[in-house]
């Protein structure tokens, strides 16, 4: 019974807030660009409009293309129930593996890069192919970062990892969290597609990834592209966020209160990364498609001397 | 007395493969009728093994004798012999076997009225029939005449289509390849007869002494490695697999390949008993390269035959990798990891014999209908075949570790054993450990992009020649054949408990331990290993979720969105209007971005021919890019020069063709032997 309750909890949070996070950089981008910029709400506008649209479909594509964006949906989601937004929501002893996490993202991205090819055009197969390439490389310092942390709590669950973080005052004056934590950052940005590494913004054939794999969508389908993308977002910024800044050790209330109050500061930290990760847009220019794997290497060297550190010269 | 025992059972089933080979030579004048009477015996004899190896892997007492035949000679014996590991991996052929026989019915009448297809049976029941021996042999010299029939064997079936220049060469580097392995097993068998003075495998290797023990594990390594094709003993691998007719490629990347693995079990964990931990280490390390070059290679390869063939290798590669964590934990005397990793790599050799029989029986498919596996002729088959396209697909979700394939479940449990290895302590070993995880999961997610790759350019997007365009689907009975094991990788996924407690009392056998009593949750979900992790999956409860988020969001676009209209359009061109299949990403296109990251590994080289006067409108271009072999050519090349120098030279000295001289050899070698024996 917790369990479901959680569950529902849990999807009703992260669909309310994931297309937020997308708001908030936006808004944070055009702010410093000194323009006023799209409403904070305008992803929510968007994805009812594309759900009231009809679907444009190629005569190309076969039944891939109409059923990836329902498996990139629910696997995001299915990613996202897996990854408390506070320990304090989720059932005692609740398990949801973080090797799953990370295969069960995998398996959305197979479908989405499947749809890519599926249209026959040369977009879909070009962000295909540098998204397979992306993943390639950055899978590595995903499964070291999260293994480290598995090691140091002592279980790949995703809530007894959180839950062991919890423990510890301050887990970012650990040098090991220092090191997993810039790696995680730089998983996010690459997963997530954002510059150095993507540019969401822009349609441009050179540059585009994510956007061109999805290029042939419309309608609700797109909508549950691009929410299944934003949750995939927001999926690892609550792993950053409950892994290194954990609070709710300090909340003393019970019951409801103790939750709400829990909540509001998983938004207050959401918030916090979105805008360094708005900020890290501003500031730097999109890397050259071949530079991507520097980024890749330094993400996993991050993690393996965190690794080092604390398991070779740690003990 | 009962019937239905697992001795009669198992001789049934030898008895009827040798009877379908004997059918398919007296029915050889009538090719449809000998091929169907052939594999439906081969399907009745699976079934007989499928139900023998099954009662002994779950009721079986230690081991039973289906058959003993003493010859005259006294160190020699053919017994027939089944223990759990033999089970096991008699289980995995059969199930392979029956769903090949089944997809053989459809599949051989290509060749009907053109070729032998009664001895092409003939090949394929004895090729059966000599891996059968080779996971029940008793005795190491019967083992060793079952391993070279079943080489020899599988040699005329990968030159069964002689004619192609091709198919003869990669024969050649086949049987040249495996007889290089054979001759180390040879030596090894002939060493543990020297020091225990007997050849039953069931025997004690006490008398050993430590110091051939590891020779022996170096001879038992690369003698079984070149089998399984591990990097870098691979090199015929790559060729010989896609050589052979459709079926028989499922059979040798499915089944033959883990006779090494059964090899190394038999051999060294059960035979010689690991006691040093850089057997280990080797296994590991070697997994770890075959994985992450093995799956490398696939990548950018087009033909998909070749593609499946490399990506074997990786596979074996990642069994590997669960054996090295297994012998690693054996040595350090850490059962319960041992335990795990040896279940995880059993369960992943099992898959991988269920995904890619299967995924190699769709490429059979292919060829059926299009006459051509190269990726760049294919396109847009998911409308022309689209069972097959379903199939494949599902193969290709279970080899890449989607969740909820078998795959997964076994990859999962190889990450846990790795996780549950890394104990405070050993620095060297626990490094290595975390490069373990970072090489698997390169591997997985290159492999993912592999056959993202397959199946995205040649069932996806529009046909890019004729055959493509005109390709129809192939009989009902093939695609029966390539269900049935893509069906067993789902139910495997989504249910590996029971896979886990199929194999328990033969993990407890290896191991001394029992993961089944330490995995929490309830039956046909997969639990955890409490001790080492304290986590659990149910990729079955998963699933259920993936399926009811599907559904709350078909019912919410329907309460919010209204009905669902679709309206078909061409592709967005740009408004270039004269988009075809040839402005298509291509095979070679797809991977190239992975090919330059790696270049160090590939070396590609590019070629660009222009003819004409104008720079920007050329009267013709000719482009050709190219990877270079690295083993082949740094390796292998040098070797075989060397070898060829030395021969040119001494090939006058010794081989004089003078008829005195070589009875002068005869003599000298006598009276050596007469001496050898006089002093000794």
């Amino acid at each position: 019974m917790s369990n479901i309750l959680y569950f529902m909890m849990q999807f009703i949070t992260i669909l309310l807030i994931a297309p937020l996070v997308n708001g908030i950089i936006g808004k944070v981008k055009a702010l410093t660009q000194k323009r006023r910029g799209a409403p904070l709400l305008q992803m929510y506008f968007d994805l009812y409009k594309q759900c009231r649209k009809s679907a444009v479909v190629s005569e190309t594509s076969s039944w891939i293309f109409k059923a990836a964006p329902y498996i990139v949906f629910s696997s995001a989601a299915a990613a996202a129930l897996l990854v408390p937004a506070t320990t304090l929501l989720a059932p005692e002893g609740f398990a949801g593996d973080i090797i799953l996490m990370v295969y069960l993202l995998a398996l959305g991205r197979f479908f989405m890069t499947l749809a890519g090819l599926d249209t026959g055009s040369t977009f879909g197969g070009m962000g295909s192919s540098r998204e397979a390439m992306i993943s390639s490389l950055m899978e590595p310092s995903i499964l070291v970062s999260v293994f480290t942390l598995g090691l140091v709590a002592g279980t790949t669950s995703v809530f007894g990892i959180m839950h062991a973080m919890n423990r510890l005052a301050v887990p970012l004056a650990q040098p090991v969290f220092i090191l997993i934590a810039l790696s995680i950052l730089i998983i996010i940005i690459a997963e997530t597609s954002r510059i150095p590494v993507d540019d969401p913004a822009t349609h441009l054939e050179l540059t585009m990834v994510h956007e061109a794999m999805i290029l042939e969508y419309s309608g609700r389908h797109l909508a549950l592209m691009e929410l299944g993308a934003s949750i995939k977002q927001l999926v690892f910024i609550t792993l950053l966020v409950n892994i290194f800044l954990p609070l709710d050790q300090f909340i003393t209330l019970t019951g409801v209160a103790a939750i709400a109050v829990s909540l509001l500061l998983y938004l207050i930290k959401v918030v916090f990364v979105a805008v360094i990760i708005a900020i890290i847009e501003v500031g730097t220019v999109k890397f050259r498609f071949f530079s991507v794997p520097n980024l890749a290497a330094l993400s996993f060297i991050l993690a393996f001397i965190g690794f080092l550190q604390y398991f070779v010269l740690g003990r | 007395m009962d019937l239905f025992t697992a001795v009669n059972l198992l001789r049934c089933s030898i008895l009827l493969f040798i009877t379908s080979a004997s059918l398919a030579l007296i029915l050889l004048k009538w090719h449809k009728l000998c091929n169907i009477v052939s594999n439906i015996i081969c399907i009745t004899a699976s079934i007989f093994g499928i139900s023998g190896s099954l009662i002994q892997l779950l009721a079986g007492g230690e081991k039973i004798l289906i058959a003993a035949i003493k010859p005259a000679i006294p160190i020699l014996s053919f017994d027939i012999v089944l223990d759990r590991l033999s089970a096991f991996f008699v289980l995995g052929l059969c199930v392979l076997v029956l769903c090949v026989s089944i997809y053989s019915i459809g599949y051989v009448s290509h060749y009907y009225g053109k070729r032998n297809v009664g001895l092409f049976n003939f090949l394929y029941s004895t090729f059966i029939l000599s891996m059968f021996l080779v996971m029940t042999a008793g005795n190491a010299v019967f083992f060793f005449i079952a391993w070279e029939a079943m080489a020899v064997l599988s040699y005329y079936l990968v030159v069964f289509e002689s004619e192609q220049v091709e198919k003869q060469r990669a024969g050649t580097l086949y049987i040249i390849m495996t007889h290089l392995g054979t001759a180390l097993l040879m030596i090894a068998f002939m060493m543990m007869y020297s020091y225990t003075g007997s050849f039953d495998l069931a025997g004690s290797s006490a008398a050993i002494p430590a110091s051939a023990r590891n020779i022996l594990f170096l001879l038992f390594l690369i003698g079984f490695g070149v089998k399984a094709g591990v990097i870098p003993v691979h090199i015929w691998l790559p060729y010989a697999h896609p050589a052979a007719p459709g079926n028989v490629s499922a059979l040798m990347s499915g089944i033959m390949i883990k006779t090494a693995v059964y090899g190394l079990l038999r051999f060294v964990l059960v035979y010689l008993g690991v006691e040093n931990t850089w057997w280990g280490v080797t296994i590991l390390v070697v997994g770890m390269a075959s994985a992450v070059l093995g799956v490398a290679y696939a990548f950018v390869e087009k033909n998909i035959k070749k593609l499946l063939a490399y990506s074997s290798i990786e596979n074996i590669g990642i069994i590997f990798m669960g054996l090295g964590i297994a012998f690693i934990a054996f040595s350090q005397k850490n059962g319960t990891i041992g335990a795990l990793a040896l279940a995880a790599s059993l369960f992943h050799t099992f898959n991988h014999t269920l995904f890619k029989g299967g995924l190699f029986l769709g490429a059979g498919s292919i060829h059926y209908s299009t006459h051509t596996i190269n990726m760049e002729q294919l396109g847009g088959l998911i409308k022309k075949m689209p069972v097959t396209a379903v199939f494949m697909l599902g193969g290709a979700l279970s080899i890449s570790a989607i969740v909820p394939f078998n795959g997964f479940a076994s990859e999962w449990l190889t990450l846990q054993s790795i996780f549950g290895s890394i104990l405070p302590g050993n620095a060297a070993l626990n490094i290595l450990a975390i490069l373990s995880v970072a090489a698997l999961a390169i591997a997985g997610a290159l492999a993912a992009a592999t056959f993202v790759k397959l199946f995205g350019i040649s069932f996806l997007g529009l046909g890019r020649t004729e055959q493509a365009d005109h390709a129809k689907e192939v009989p009902a009975v093939m695609n029966v054949g390539t269900g049935v094991l893509i069906v067993l990788c789902l139910i495997l996924g989504l249910f590996p408990m029971l896979f886990l407690k199929l194999t328990d009392k033969l993990v407890v056998e290896l191991a001394g331990q029992s993961i089944i009593g330490q995995l929490k949750g309830p039956f046909l979900f997969a639990g955890y290993l409490e001790q080492a992790t304290g986590n659990a999956i149910s990729p079955f409860m998963i699933f259920v979720a993936l399926i009811v988020v599907i559904l709350g969001v078909l019912l919410v676009l329907r309460l919010v969105g209204g009905k669902y209209i679709e309206r078909k359009y061409g592709t967005w061109d740009c408004g270039f209007e004269a988009l075809n299949s040839r402005m298509q990403y291509t095979a070679t296109g797809f991977s190239k971005p992975v090919e330059i990251v790696f270049r160090m590994l590939f070396r590609p080289s590019r070629e660009l021919k222009v003819e004409g006067e104008h720079l920007y409108h050329p009267e013709s271009m000719d482009y050709k890019v190219s990877t270079e072999p690295i083993f082949e050519k740094y390796i292998y090349a040098p070797v075989l020069q060397l070898v060829q120098a030395v021969s040119k030279k001494t090939k006058y000295a010794i081989q004089t063709g003078s008829v005195h001289r070589y009875l002068m050899y005869i003599f000298v070698a006598v009276l050596v032997l007469l001496l050898y024996n006089r002093i000794a």
